[in-house]
């Protein structure tokens, strides 16, 4: 025995809604304070800081403009998934959708790259007290072969270093400085979020579309709150990615 | 608020977005392949100019097909 | 529908409702029994306890006697238990799921999955708080607060207590979008705002509360387990010596931990969500208490819709005065200026209801039943809460008693003789709808006067000892302190008003069960009350109201004139209608 509930499909005449719809916004509101909270938490820290690194210190540039790309790319292509189905046209929306699948894997994958980036690169203090950062190429029990990072366009060649050359040796993870602890709570969060997007448009653009036989209205209207989710994903993107790797 | 109206409230900040990334690409870019960073500006500024396009191309259509 | 449908997957609000109320009163029970072991460690410190003393283990209590890390651990989880998992769940989920629903006319919650899916996280994170006692170090030690950079270097407690919180804040997320859409969305023909009884107002201005003020501390509670388990110092300073050794990072090796972490973040995004948290507890409260005195004084509720801006101002103003529990943070001057100035606007629209609802009763004719004599009781209790208060909202006094039992006698005036009394007045009041029987009122009777002392003779003394001086966060309760010696005698009288509290609770529960059974059957509005959940069978069926009701008329038409009965329900038509209909 099921209860019908009203206005969840057709809007509620004085307040213009539908339940769902409302539902998605409250739940965007608290996701703002969620990540506002943690934006505050940056302001809060870097202000304090006596000094804090560029983001292009740790940071590939380039791949993380294209992933930027990527994102908003996957948000047109989201909206048009959309606007196919209340023109009626279900091939077209599972194409859309379909992109939008692809781009949001894309943009986890280039993101896993670089994450497997940091844990691959490290900060070397030498015996001297000088530091030197890079890409371990290999290492054994007693030297590393580190790759340093190239600053200045300098021409840069593989090092040699005995292990009793090194005083500490960190690799960048998020115990390195409040600047990658920051880097990886924020992104991981995002990522999380991304990855649950991803997973509700896997069901929408699979076995969720057969909906769109039975009930047209209301499956447009899952799309859409999937929509409204997935914009807010993406610009939260548009957020961190200056914060992390311009500014 | 509609998912139309939160597109091109996306499509607005990712222009600025783009936007401010050409211009840090040229004027604060990190030291060392400068090359590489004006490339990577002018490619901003032409998505800067693309999605104000798509912006425009986007009301249209929805005008076009009675959404708006 | 079988056994496990009807009563544990349950979809309809009001079985969700009662599983939040029982979950919750369990909880409420088992707070309340870790501070009963805590009050004999502060009435007869280091005595081995009789009895039950030698059940909790020697990594406890070694032959009887309380080690200060258990003790620690009560603290700690009795603060948790009783504000996340007691008195949120019944105020806002039981109450908020089963009421509000029928009162607005609808046939159920908006999302119905959604709201068993609140319930069931809401479960989870109580049986990993619960379980949390078990690990090795047992459960968070660190106060409910869980200030860093305590809790950050606690033992493994805290984690399990931060991935609990985790589902806390996710059901209570789930829990407040649904609330808030039913509201909005699912009130019936002629229920416009204005017509909404007092009690969906407050429940829908706490929705609003946990959705904005939660999110903050579930940030900061992420960031605490990357402290934790991650080695970043987010809430660890420079320098941190702990047993006269620099402190190193949990993980990633020795001589790693960066540092630089602030402190008083975590007590910034704490207080963000835990005084809107206060507010959540408070609420609701008075939404019951209002819709109990209206029902008993036979009259309109005074001022309705000043009560209603009221609420809205007290649930805006609450998020603008978190910092005033950080005076002696040295966040600085100006800080705590802005602080008090808003601390002190929010007492405003907050005495405006208990204006309200005192005036009420002007000439009402009162009716002195077991809900409304804890709704009354709620006024004075919950007015000597609010009123010990204003000294501790001004920097100046509050210097000194900061961190004393004043502090815990003000809180607590707050939340047990207020919140508690008035969830008791809730359960008395809508125990016929949820079962179509009548509470005891001799047991109930019992059980009110003897909560009403043994309250007053447990949280009253705070106040003396506080203003002596006495720390909150003493394990012996001051016997080792010498400015506290004139006032440790006070310390048994509170402990006996406690365990005696407890066994005047035998009457409320065995009421409960009793009258489950065996209660006196009632009509369907026993209490001839106005609002629409007494306009439909007690108890409702699965989809509430066999047919959509309409509303007429604003929720509190007490002794209107030129009317036969003294109270003229929401849903039944006016005169003119009823004639039309039947010539």
């Amino acid at each position: 025995m099921t209860v019908e509930i009203p206005y969840g499909v057709q809007e509620r005449p004085d307040t213009g809604l539908w339940n769902a719809k409302l539902g998605m916004w409250l739940f965007l509101a608290s996701e703002v304070m969620l990540f506002g909270g943690l934006f505050a938490s940056y302001a809060t820290l870097r202000t304090y800081a006596p000094d804090w690194p560029k983001g292009s210190d740790f940071q590939n540039i380039p791949l993380g403009t294209f992933n930027t790309a990527v994102l908003i790319t996957s948000s047109i292509t989201m909206v048009m998934g959309w606007a196919s189905l209340v023109m009626g046209q279900f091939g077209k929306f599972r194409l859309y959708m379909g992109l939008t699948l692809l781009l949001g894997v894309l943009f986890l994958g280039i993101k896993a790259t670089e994450y497997r980036g940091k844990f691959e690169h490290y900060g070397v203090t030498l015996a001297d007290g000088t530091v030197v950062t890079g890409h371990v190429e290999s290492q054994d029990a007693s030297r590393v072969v580190l790759l340093p990072d190239a600053k200045g366009g300098a021409a840069h060649e593989p090092m040699t270093l005995a292990r009793s050359q090194i005083k500490r040796m960190i690799v960048f993870g998020p115990w390195y400085n409040t600047y990658l602890a920051l880097y990886f709570t924020l992104t991981g969060l995002h990522a999380l979020h991304l990855l649950a997007g991803v997973l509700v448009n896997l069901y929408l653009w699979g076995p969720g579309s057969r909906m769109w036989q039975r009930e047209p209205e209301r499956f447009t209207h899952r799309v859409e709150c999937a929509g409204l989710f997935w914009h807010f994903v993406d610009l939260v993107w548009i957020f961190l990615f200056p914060i992390l790797y311009l500014l | 608020m509609s998912i139309k109206a939160v597109h091109l409230l996306f499509i607005t900040l990712a222009t600025l977005l783009a936007l401010g990334f050409g211009v840090w690409c040229v004027q604060f870019q990190p030291a060392g392949n400068r090359a590489l960073y004006v490339g990577l500006g002018a490619v901003s500024f032409a998505a800067a100019a693309g999605l104000v396009a798509y912006g425009v191309w986007f009301i249209r259509k929805l005008k076009r097909e009675g959404m708006l | 529908m079988g056994f496990w449908r009807h009563y544990v997957f349950s979809t309809d609000h009001k079985m969700i409702g009662l599983q939040y109320l029982f979950t919750g009163l369990v909880f409420l029970l088992f707070g309340f029994s870790l501070m009963m072991l805590m009050r004999w460690q502060l009435a007869y410190p280091g005595k081995a306890l009789p009895l039950i003393g030698s059940w909790f283990g020697e990594s406890r209590m070694p032959g009887g006697v309380m080690l200060p890390e258990f003790y620690n651990q009560l603290g700690a989880m009795h603060g948790t238990i009783m504000v996340f998992l007691a008195v949120v769940p019944i105020a806002f989920g039981a109450f908020g799921n089963f009421v509000v629903p029928l009162q607005i006319g609808a046939p159920d919650m908006a999302f119905p999955k959604l709201n068993a899916a609140s319930y069931w996280t809401y479960f989870v994170g109580g049986l990993i708080m619960f379980a949390s006692f078990f690990v090795p170090g047992g459960a968070a030690n660190s106060g409910w607060t869980s200030y860093a950079p305590l809790a950050d270097i606690a033992t493994m407690g805290q984690t399990v207590w931060l991935f609990g919180m985790v589902w806390l804040i996710t059901s209570s997320l789930l829990g407040s979008v649904n609330l808030i859409t039913t509201v909005v969305q699912c009130r019936a023909p002629g229920m416009t705002w204005m017509r909404l009884p007092f009690f969906v107002w407050t429940q829908l201005v706490t929705g609003f509360l946990l959705l904005l003020a939660f999110p903050p501390l579930e940030s900061a509670a992420v960031m605490q387990l990357m402290d934790r388990l991650a080695g970043t110092s987010f809430f660890l300073p420079s320098g941190l010596v702990i047993s006269g050794q620099m402190l190193k990072a949990t993980a990633g090796g020795p001589d790693l931990l960066v540092g630089g972490g602030s402190p008083l973040l975590w007590q910034h995004l704490f207080w963000f969500l835990a005084h809107p948290e206060v507010y959540v507890l408070v609420l609701p409260a008075m939404g019951v208490v209002t819709e109990i005195i209206a029902n008993n004084t036979r009259r309109p509720i005074m001022g309705y819709r000043a009560l209603v801006f009221s609420a809205f101002a007290v649930g805006f103003m609450s998020f603008l005065v978190w910092a005033h529990h950080m005076y002696l943070t040295g966040m600085g001057t100006t800080m705590s200026t802005f602080f008090q100035t808003t601390t002190v606007i929010i007492s405003i629209p907050s005495m405006v209801i208990m204006a309200m609802l005192v005036l009420s009763l002007w000439g009402g004719s009162i009716r002195f039943n077991t809900p409304m004599l804890f709704a009354l009781a709620f006024l004075p209790m919950f007015g000597l809460g609010g009123l010990t208060g204003l000294p501790l909202a001004f920097g100046i006094t509050d210097t000194y008693l900061h961190d004393t039992y004043y502090v815990i006698g003000h809180f607590h005036y707050v939340v047990a003789p207020g919140t508690i009394f008035a969830i008791f007045a809730g359960v008395y009041y809508w125990f016929p709808k949820a079962s179509g029987r009548m509470m005891d009122e001799t047991l109930g009777k019992v059980h009110f006067w003897g909560t009403l002392v043994c309250m007053n003779v447990i949280f009253f003394p705070m106040f003396i000892q506080g203003m002596a001086g006495i720390s909150r966060r003493w394990y012996d309760g001051g016997a080792t302190y010498d400015l506290a010696k004139n006032y440790l005698h006070l310390n048994a009288w509170m402990s006996w008003g406690a365990w005696v509290m407890a066994l005047v609770q035998v009457a409320f529960i065995v009421n409960f069960f009793w009258s489950m059974k065996r209660g006196r059957k009632v009509s369907d509005n026993p209490w001839q009350a106005t609002t629409l959940e007494w306009a439909t069978p007690s108890p409702p069926p699965h989809g509430n109201f066999p047919a959509m009701p309409t509303v007429y008329r604003g929720a509190y038409e007490y002794s209107a004139p030129d009317c036969a009965e003294d109270f003229l329900p929401q849903h039944q038509p006016p005169a003119s209608a009823t004639m039309g209909a039947t010539t």
